[in-house]
């Protein structure tokens, strides 16, 4: 008779399906976009190689770096946030947008590369010989080239 | 019955004018009511006229040889026979009808059900054979209850008119005829907890898996069809005589509607049960029904 109330229930309490634009409630731990901060971030790769759905790319350059995410091809694994030793990547606790075209939420920064730190004596402090800000440019999205 | 008499009831009413509007509403209101009842919206209102539709302009892959021209007669002859057996039900008072045809309506419900499992084998799929051999099994195991069924409430009648039958007074027997064939009818209509032979996850749907286009379109419009003809069945058993038309015409739609909300909430508060259960609660339990039927039709001759 469990199963009658249940039918009950839902015939008189409403469909548990939203209708667009509304979106579900996440969770705490929910892994959303791909969030990346320049300013920590060292250029080793690593999220580059762990991608396994390559929604990561990763350009070397001269004095400095192109790094690019595609939430369209992103699982959402966080495998890449897992592996950042620098943390500079995060994953938001939100639903991504929704959107309309191809490569719309694709975004790409070129980050200026980090003098390496100096093989000196340990008494030296580490901050002072990192440099104060790297050279960020954010380029916005151009409809993805892979 | 006169020619006109009888082409008016198979094409305009209940025949086919009625009968796949109908056809399209009963399968849209199952499917909206499984979904209500399990918290989904469910599909728009026109949903199946669309699949429809949407089906007839879609191409079939193509096919030779007598296999080929069989896949493509087996829907039509289904569609044909359901729209005739809605065109046999007695809806409308002083309809006429003939003696016998009754025995003409159980023949006509039962051939939709042969092209099913005649479609499976034809299509040559592993799937649609295991779809055949299921509708088989299940066709044999529920037709005793559903015939003994309906033949005890005629003998007790001593006649094989629907006319007469729609026109009886309420009885024991009678309930208990209709119990019986409420018991077949989830399984006469493929659905839970008696959805075997066309289980979607386990053998995709069957024999219907290697139909396309307008083939299957023709498959839903008899599927459909059955649905009136199934619960207008029962509902013509139920419905008190009355005399005026279209009065009559809207206790049989009302009767029908509610028949197919139950049937809906049936398959929404079931699992699809195994075949061996399933051919184990018909011959065991429902042929109780049968039996009391029949031994009650006896009697009831007997005293008269």
């Amino acid at each position: 008779m469990n199963i009658l109330t249940m039918l009950w229930k839902n015939l008189w309490g409403g469909s548990r399906t939203l209708r667009f634009p509304l979106r579900p409630k996440v969770t705490q731990r929910y892994r959303g976009l791909v969030q990346f901060d320049p300013e920590l971030c060292t250029g080793c790769a690593i999220c580059k190689f762990r991608c396994t759905s390559r929604a990561i790319t990763y350009q070397a350059g001269k004095g400095e770096f192109t790094w690019s995410y595609d939430p369209g091809q992103c699982t959402f694994c966080g495998r890449c946030v897992e592996g950042c030793k620098a943390h500079a990547l995060s994953q938001e606790s939100a639903c991504p947008p929704i959107y309309l075209h191809s490569g719309e939420l694709k975004k790409t920064y070129t980050v200026a590369r980090r003098a390496p730190a100096p093989k000196t004596a340990p008494a030296v402090p580490k901050a002072a010989a990192t440099p104060a800000s790297p050279k960020l440019a954010e380029t916005p999205a151009t409809g993805g080239t892979q | 019955m006169n020619m006109t008499t009888a082409l008016a009831r198979l094409l305009i009413f209940p025949g086919i004018l009625f009968a796949v509007p109908a056809a399209w509403f009963f399968l849209w209101v199952e499917r909206k009511a499984v979904a209500l009842m399990q918290g989904r919206i469910g599909p728009p209102f026109m949903q199946p006229f669309y699949d429809f539709v949407k089906l007839l302009g879609k191409d079939t892959p193509p096919r030779s040889g007598i296999a080929g021209g069989l896949m493509r007669a087996w829907p039509l002859i289904a569609v044909s026979t359901a729209a005739g057996a809605v065109g046999l039900l007695p809806v409308l008072p002083a309809s006429g009808g003939f003696q016998g045809d009754l025995i003409l309506l159980l023949a006509l419900l039962e051939v939709p059900s042969i092209c099913i499992i005649a479609a499976g084998f034809s299509s040559r799929s592993l799937f649609g054979e295991i779809g055949s051999a299921r509708e088989a099994v299940l066709s044999v195991s529920y037709n005793v209850v559903f015939l003994l069924a309906i033949v005890s409430v005629a003998a007790s009648q001593h006649t094989f008119r629907l006319e007469a039958l729609a026109q009886m007074p309420p009885s024991p027997l009678l309930w208990l005829g209709i119990l019986a064939i409420l018991i077949c009818l989830p399984a006469k209509l493929h659905l839970n907890p008696f959805s075997l032979p066309n289980a979607e996850q386990e053998i995709y749907s069957g024999p219907m898996v290697e139909f396309a286009g307008p083939e299957l379109a023709m498959w839903e419009l008899s599927h459909g069809l059955e649905w009136v003809a199934a619960t207008g069945l029962v509902a013509t058993l139920i419905a008190p005589h009355i005399t005026l038309w279209w009065a009559a015409a809207i206790v049989f739609v009302a009767l029908s509607f509610g028949i197919v909300l139950l049937l809906s909430a049936i398959a929404a508060a079931t699992a699809r049960l195994a075949i061996d259960t399933t051919v184990r609660f018909y011959w065991q339990c429902t042929l109780i029904f049968a039996v009391l039927a029949v031994s009650s039709a006896l009697f009831m001759r007997l005293r008269s």
